[in-house]
């Protein structure tokens, strides 16, 4: 259980906060503090845009074609060797 | 082509399994008895699987290319470690609980093969190029003074995806992978731990370092590409 005695305290616990990993009781803690706290609130708001920004840019990739191909050809053989029986 | 890659990516168990559920398995002859005779217990036929893999963990093809990519920072490499993880998975699929959590496996398959495959492979290329230097690390976990203000959030969404990608891959492994296990994938704390085989406090302090690192080049980014501020375009 922690202790929020200041905002060095909720801000290190940001991270966690953003990550659901506190207790509802600690949460409520820290929402309690963003809605009085401007500065806290602030870098609440610049730490949700960055996650937004870092999943936004790290899930654009997409595999490639002839990857998903030659994922598929490690299970179907059934189908490569009907095609050479041809 | 074909041929290599079978026989790099069915274990020697799994053929006579894979053959006995072919329409043309009849014609093949001299087949090895299946050491496993709990395996013919098994409702499941070897097509139903296929097909349930198919179904079920191909749906996950983009996202561990994703992650091979932050892994191993290069398309080739990433490609290769996800053709292995899948083939790995599929060998020991039958052992997979349905109902448990297929993405999370997936996962845990795929970091593995990378520790053991591509880590030692990459470990001499690993130091150069953007490794952060040591007075950006104890700047950027001093204090998040360096970190941008909500005022400087516009800044963000003119940041250009290469920025994030590059940042990420500044890195170390550990903490790339770590933050983009929580960021990205939405992971939660334990799933993590599971998947790099670490305690979840490991998890934590590798999460907090590496996204303190992350935010802090993400901010400079900003800052020195005058993204911040717009008086004056650098």
């Amino acid at each position: 259980m922690h202790e929020f005695h200041d905002c060095g305290d909720i801000l290190r616990s940001l991270y966690q906060f953003h990550d659901h990993e506190l207790s509802d009781a600690e949460a409520d803690e820290i929402r309690a503090h963003l809605l009085a706290c401007e500065p806290c609130l602030d870098q609440f708001q610049v730490e949700e845009a960055m996650r937004i920004l870092i999943r936004r840019c790290c899930s654009a990739e997409k595999a490639p074609e002839q990857l998903r191909m030659r994922v598929r050809a490690t299970y179907t053989h059934t189908v490569v060797i009907t095609d050479t029986t041809d | 082509m074909i041929g290599t890659l079978d026989a790099q990516a069915v274990p020697a168990g799994a053929v006579p399994a894979l053959r006995r559920g072919h329409p043309l398995g009849s014609f093949v002859m001299n087949l090895p008895t299946v050491p496993d005779q709990a395996d013919l217990d098994a409702p499941e036929t070897d097509a139903e699987r296929a097909e349930r893999f198919e179904a079920e963990a191909l749906a996950y093809l983009d996202q561990l290319y994703g992650a091979a990519l932050r892994m191993t920072r290069n398309p080739s490499d990433a490609e290769d470690l996800v053709q292995e993880t899948f083939a790995k998975a599929f060998a020991s699929f039958h052992q997979f609980t349905p109902g448990t959590n297929l993405k999370a496996w997936l996962y845990r398959i795929l970091t593995n093969t990378f520790i053991n495959t591509y880590r030692k492979k990459q470990r001499q290329p690993q130091t150069s190029g953007a490794e952060v230097e040591d007075w950006q690390l104890a700047r950027a976990e001093s204090h998040t003074s360096t970190g941008l203000r909500s005022a400087e959030m516009e800044a963000l969404d003119r940041m250009p995806h290469s920025a994030v990608t590059d940042a990420m891959n500044a890195l170390s492994p550990d903490f790339r992978l770590a933050v983009y296990l929580a960021d990205v994938e939405g992971f939660s704390y334990k799933e993590i731990a599971e998947i790099m085989g670490t305690p979840i406090g490991t998890v934590m302090s590798r999460l907090n370092r590496g996204r303190n690192q992350l935010r802090a080049s993400l901010a400079d980014f900003a800052r020195e590409h005058g993204l911040i501020g717009g008086d004056h375009d650098a």
